[in-house]
């Protein structure tokens, strides 16, 4: 027998190098018992008629493009095109920027009249509602653009003639109690 | 039946990859098919992770490099889908996992295509409630007949710990059919 040298209990020989084996042994045996229990023994799912009669055919179809031509998983000549299309790109890209001035050209060196000038030369093809999307409201200056200075009056009748439901001005509810 | 060292050898050349892959196709979409149908219960379900199973085999029939059996990946793939769908579908419907298992078991009694009686649907029912593992365990090795090797390979988990998995959840699983 073996002795447990930190207490009195001890064990058959061989126990703990069997121990594995009677495990699984075990184990098999109830293997056998769950057969035999009350589990059913199918689980009652069922296919639609000639399912898997089509369903071979529907898979190869989404796999290959047409009758015994398959899709080719690479491509390496493109990849290589690709590869060297982009280096070239990153090349030209990283070549101007390492030329380019230290210094950025800024809206504040050029002169008023160099601006005017080119609005004139230019005519603008954007719309006065696309350039409203790219110039903040608060930069506007209205009154410096028009000839006589906006007041409240012409607010109103601009919109009285032009706006049939005041909700479409999207005003906020302003509780004056 | 052909070999499967010779069909993978197939599947990696372009000249024959067409033909093997509709032999691989055929040989396994219903055993595929019963395994993937038994995680998300429901047969349209099935049918796209199916397809979608095996566009992915296709996709990556290269990178398969033979270190476990050709049945055990395509299992692998299988049961990975299947578990991705159900995710996204818990996701997509705003519930958890395990109302969504409660849920689909439920409408297995109006499916079309679930013929099962009282004792199969709370079978069903008591599955729902095991673990994700321990449910692969018990379908694989109950109605599939697989070997404990052949589940340790597609599970990449001993076949002890298996065997401890399998007999837990017939002991959970007669307890709950057993129960009123």
């Amino acid at each position: 027998m073996k002795k447990d040298k930190k207490n009195s209990f001890n064990t058959p020989e061989g126990y703990f190098e069997s121990f594995n084996e009677r495990l699984m042994s075990r184990l098999g045996q109830e293997e056998t018992d769950a057969s035999e229990s009350i589990i059913p023994k199918t689980d009652g799912f069922g296919v639609p008629p000639g399912y898997f009669e089509t369903i071979g055919p529907t898979i190869l179809s989404k796999t290959t493009t047409e009758k015994g031509k398959v899709i080719p998983l690479r491509s390496y000549p493109k990849f290589y095109y690709g590869a060297a299309a982009v280096a070239a790109v990153l090349i030209i890209v990283f070549g101007l920027n390492w030329n380019a001035k230290t210094d950025p050209v800024t809206f504040d060196d050029l002169a008023n009249t160099e601006i005017d000038a080119y609005f004139e030369a230019n005519a603008s093809e954007l719309t006065s509602y696309e350039l409203a999307e790219v110039v903040a409201l608060e930069d506007i200056q209205l009154n410096d653009m028009l000839e006589e200075d906006l007041n409240n009056e012409h607010i109103l009748e601009y919109l009285d003639e032009n706006v049939d439901d005041v909700r479409d001005l999207n005003l906020e509810e302003i509780d004056y109690e | 039946m052909i070999a499967e060292e010779t069909l993978v050898q197939e599947l990696k050349d372009q000249k024959s990859q067409a033909k093997a892959f509709e032999v691989l196709v055929n040989t396994y979409k219903e055993r595929l098919y019963w395994h993937i149908r038994r995680i998300v219960l429901n047969h349209d379900d099935a049918d796209d992770v199916l397809q979608n199973t095996f566009i992915k085999v296709y996709k990556n029939i290269d990178g398969f490099k033979g270190e476990s059996k050709l049945y055990s990946w395509l299992y692998r793939i299988a049961t990975n889908e299947s578990l991705t769908f159900l995710k996204q579908k818990s996701k997509k419907l705003g519930i958890g996992d395990q109302e969504l298992k409660d849920r689909m078991v439920e409408n297995l009694q109006a499916d079309v295509y679930f013929e099962g009686d009282a004792i199969q649907l709370k079978l069903q029912k008591a599955l729902a409630e095991l673990p994700d593992k321990q449910k692969l365990v018990f379908t694989m090795k109950y109605f599939q007949e697989m070997k404990y090797e052949d589940i340790s390979e597609v599970l990449e988990t001993s076949v002890g710990a298996l065997k401890a998995s399998y007999h837990l959840a017939v002991k959970k699983i007669e307890a709950y059919l057993k129960a009123d």
